[in-house]
């Protein structure tokens, strides 16, 4: 554990010697996830500008549900991107079996290989949206605020990178895994919004299948004293289950590699 | 004690079979068939420490899936394999530490940085102590004249100077057997002598195991004292070069220019013909049945000729020869 | 959605609007395409739902006008979430830019015959959307041919304003390498400002007035509120003035700036 730690800084280090490299490509990069939620987060604004509440939640509790969600997807962006060009990058080019005959785990490898700074821009607005929410709606910063909140976006962040991990091991089979991944990946578009405006079904599908909803409906529920019961507290469990599925469905694909090497 | 052994190898691919167009892509997802392939049928082998082995085919002959089930990539369909006395499959992270592979030209290093933060980076990865990665390190800027461009990024090196770069990042955990997949290629004769030279210098001093995947015929001849030629999948021969040169070194070509029409022309008794041209006569004869004079003496009495070369087979055409058939059961050395 | 079609482009996206008759070899990313516009449909259809809970106009809007506006304007929306900076970049990086201006045919006049081409296979890719759309959310079309005959020529026009604001955005790809990041920006600024999101009639004045100052509603918003019944007819004709505007000044404008860019090629001798 603590060599993977040393390794990962190492591999980090490494990124950002190249990142700085090409400053302005970094700037660019990091500002345009940026400039991508400000388009969403203004339709908020002007809609909600308009009406006295949606469904109930007012202008700040909206934003705390947006901002909720697009920390945790931040934490999906800058740690675990190569999930998504795994396939072209890695499994077709062949670079996939240079992490087969090193001594480390090659997810391991496949993560670390790539720090995507393109999410520090949804990391910087995630946080900036739950900073402006929480002080709007007199939510204090107690250190059990803080704990839960931090709780509430890393198990967020790793519901996101179970599931893309999940889709992402589709490669083994079809040398391309983005479709798949797109398709699962886009729904986290509804937890954006307070989950009680969608169909029951949805609801169901976002709690229970794909629980995008745990990252943001629900721990911003239980901030603003809303009566979710148990699932307030769910995240962090299903997270974790969620995760060792995931590694498990990897470590099935990998086996199919090793017996195709595709 | 061999350092490699291979026993009884193969590997089968299961290939998904697909009718062309939507319909049959449909039929291929509700009812999947599957065809066969077998990319290595039954290889047995042996490699003993401190040897350069060339592992030689042509494309598609089975030689990078030999090598990936040799380094841990795949699992064999069947049969065996002990890489330092272990499954490099099942243990594929402790056989790792102690191998170095060079795959064709996918580089290791990070193409933006100074070669020598890709090298410290591979240090870390393999864990090499600091003490040791030092003293790699100057031996290596030494033989492969690596100094000067420890500083430069991959990205401005030319191909010799990567190639350079790679094996020295392949090499700096003093692996005990490394995998060179193709390693001079594209490189001009003096980066290429230079490279040999190290693979040479390294299994020598350091007795480290080499096991060459190559279409460079002077890779082989400079390099590899013993050879394993595999050809669909199956290993047809095994054995020293020198073997292959004098069963086959036996045959001498002799080509004529002719004033007139060449293919008039009977052939000589114990040789045959290779290529014939209007005005330009190709013939391989055996040396235990003939001589070149007798040759030449028979073609000059039919026609006549302007010039004519007398030609050693290289082991290019040899393996040529091999790979036409000539080999159909395996020689025993 | 924004983000949605984000990776489909970063591999494929030098192909898919280059050359469409390749891009059914990417069945897949039709219909992720497909998937994903049906996924935000339904979580803009909710959303809007719940905005009209308490209301029964917003800026003179009814729900079902809002509801067919947004999801015709979804179906639109991957006309104009386009990265021909990025497609540039990568004909720059591998010098094959070069190659397309050496090529007796007028290169920008082929990329547009192709993207408008790809119009038509794009309305028969998008058909089953709108039907369920019509199915399942009650969107409403128009009966009359004069509106569809109307809405077709506004929309080929805007969409040809949108090209040749692209060409001229485009060549930026010239003079850096992060087109990538520049693509993004210019998905997210189109998003929103071609009326994708809520309709350009419900935003601040000053966020109308920028939207007007940019070509890209003349591709979504234009179109989609005659289609959807939030404009009438008769407010074809002025509308279709102001998109010949747009045409003739881009058209012209990305001409002259595509002639200076491309000297950064032929100088280097690509």
């Amino acid at each position: 554990m603590r060599r993977y730690l040393t390794l990962y800084w190492y591999f980090l280090l490494q990124r950002f010697k190249i990142l700085l490299e090409y400053r302005a490509n970094f700037m660019i990069g990091a500002s345009s996830t940026i400039i991508l939620q400000i388009a969403g987060l203004l339709t908020i604004w002007v809609v909600m500008g308009q009406i006295p509440d949606l469904n109930g939640w007012g202008f700040d509790e909206v934003l705390l549900v947006y901002g909720l969600i697009t920390l945790a997807k931040s934490i999906n962006h800058m740690f675990a991107d190569n999930l998504w060009t795994i396939g072209w990058s890695y499994v077709r080019s062949g670079q996939f079996d240079r992490f087969l005959v090193r001594p480390i785990d090659p997810l391991f490898h496949l993560l670390a290989d790539r720090f995507c700074h393109d999410g520090i821009g949804n990391f910087l607005v995630g946080a900036a949206l739950v900073a402006k929410s929480t002080a709007s709606l007199g939510i204090a910063w107690t250190p059990f605020n803080a704990l839960y909140l931090a709780v509430a976006v890393l198990s967020g962040g790793a519901i996101f990178i179970a599931l893309n991990l999940i889709t992402a091991t589709s490669v083994f089979w079809i040398t391309e895994s983005i479709p798949v991944t797109q398709v699962i990946f886009n729904t986290h578009e509804f937890a954006q919004y307070p989950l009680t405006i969608y169909h029951r079904g949805i609801q169901i599908l976002l709690t229970w299948v794909l629980p995008y909803g745990l990252a943001s409906f629900y721990p911003a529920s239980f901030l603003l004293g809303r009566e979710v019961g148990a699932l307030a507290w769910l995240s962090p469990v299903v997270a974790l289950a969620l995760l060792v599925i995931a590694f498990r469905v990897w470590l099935f694909g990998l086996r199919h590699y090793s017996g195709t090497g595709s | 004690m061999p350092i490699i052994q291979a026993e009884n190898l193969s590997k089968v691919f299961r290939i998904p079979h697909k009718d062309p167009g939507v319909a049959g892509a449909f039929k291929a997802v509700l009812r999947p068939r599957f065809e066969d392939k077998v990319a290595v049928n039954g290889i047995s082998f042996s490699v003993e420490p401190g040897e350069i082995v060339g592992y030689i085919g042509v494309n598609g002959a089975g030689k990078s899936t030999t090598i990936k089930m040799l380094t841990g990539i795949l699992m064999p369909t069947r049969g065996n394999v002990q890489v330092l006395g272990r499954d490099p499959h099942r243990q594929r992270v402790a056989n790792a530490r102690d191998i170095g592979v060079v795959f064709g030209q996918r580089s290791q290093l990070w193409w933006d940085l100074a070669f020598i933060e890709s090298l410290n980076l591979v240090a870390k990865i393999y864990e090499v102590p600091p003490a040791r990665y030092k003293q790699l390190l100057d031996q290596f800027a030494e033989t492969l004249e690596l100094g000067e461009l420890l500083r430069v990024p991959i990205r401005n090196m030319s191909l010799g100077q990567k190639m350079r770069a790679e094996l020295a990042a392949t090499l700096i955990h003093a692996p005990r057997i490394v995998y060179l997949d193709e390693p001079t290629i594209g490189l001009d004769l003096i980066v290429k002598e230079r490279i040999r030279e190290f693979i040479k210098q390294q299994n020598r001093a350091a007795g480290t195991t080499v096991i060459l995947t190559t279409h460079d015929l002077g890779d082989i001849e400079e390099l590899c004292p013993r050879v394993i030629i595999i050809d669909a999948g199956a290993l047809i021969y095994d054995g020293p070069i020198s073997t292959i040169k004098a069963r086959f070194g036996k045959y001498r070509e002799i080509t004529f220019e002719t004033l007139g029409d060449a293919s008039a022309c009977a052939v000589p008794p114990g040789a045959e013909i290779v290529g014939a041209e209007p005005r330009k006569l190709t013939l391989r004869f055996d040396r235990t049945l003939t001589t070149a004079s007798q040759v030449a003496q028979a073609v000059m009495n039919a026609i006549e000729v302007k010039d004519f070369s007398l030609a050693e087979p290289d082991l290019a055409s040899v393996i040529k020869q091999i790979y036409g058939g000539a080999l159909r059961e395996p020689v025993t050395p | 959605m924004m983000q949605a079609l984000r990776r489909r482009i970063k591999v494929y996206g030098a192909f898919a609007a280059m050359a469409p008759k390749d891009y059914f070899a990417y069945t897949a990313w039709v219909w992720v395409e497909f998937i994903a516009q049906f996924l935000t449909m339904t979580i803009f259809v909710h959303f809007w739902r719940a905005v009209y809970a308490n209301t029964s106009t917003l800026n003179g809007l009814n729900l079902p006008q809002t509801l067919n506006y947004i999801m015709l304007a979804q179906v639109l929306a991957p006309l104009v979430q386009t990265r021909t900076i990025f497609q540039f970049g990568f004909l720059i990086q591998n010098g094959q830019m070069a190659i397309e201006l050496l090529r007796p045919v007028d290169f920008q006049a082929r990329v547009l015959v192709d993207t408008l081409g790809w119009l038509g296979m794009y309305a028969l890719l998008k058909t089953p959307l709108l039907l369920i759309a019509v199915i399942l959310f009650g969107l409403q079309l128009p009966t009359s041919p004069a509106v569809w005959l109307a809405f077709g020529i506004l929309l080929v026009l805007g969409r040809a304003v949108v090209f040749y604001f692209d060409w001229i955005f485009a060549c930026l790809a010239f003079y850096t390498t992060e087109t990538w990041g520049l693509s993004v920006v210019r998905v997210g600024v189109a998003t929103f400002f071609s009326g994708i999101l809520i309709p350009i009639a419900m935003m601040p004045g000053w966020l109308q007035q920028l939207a007007g100052a940019m070509p890209f509603a003349q591709a979504i918003y234009v179109p989609t509120s005659l289609l959807s019944g939030i404009a009438s007819l008769a407010d074809a004709p002025r509308v279709l003035l102001i998109q010949l505007g747009w045409l003739i000044a881009l058209a012209i404008l990305s001409r002259a700036v595509f002639n200076v860019a491309i000297r950064k090629v032929t100088v280097q001798g690509g």
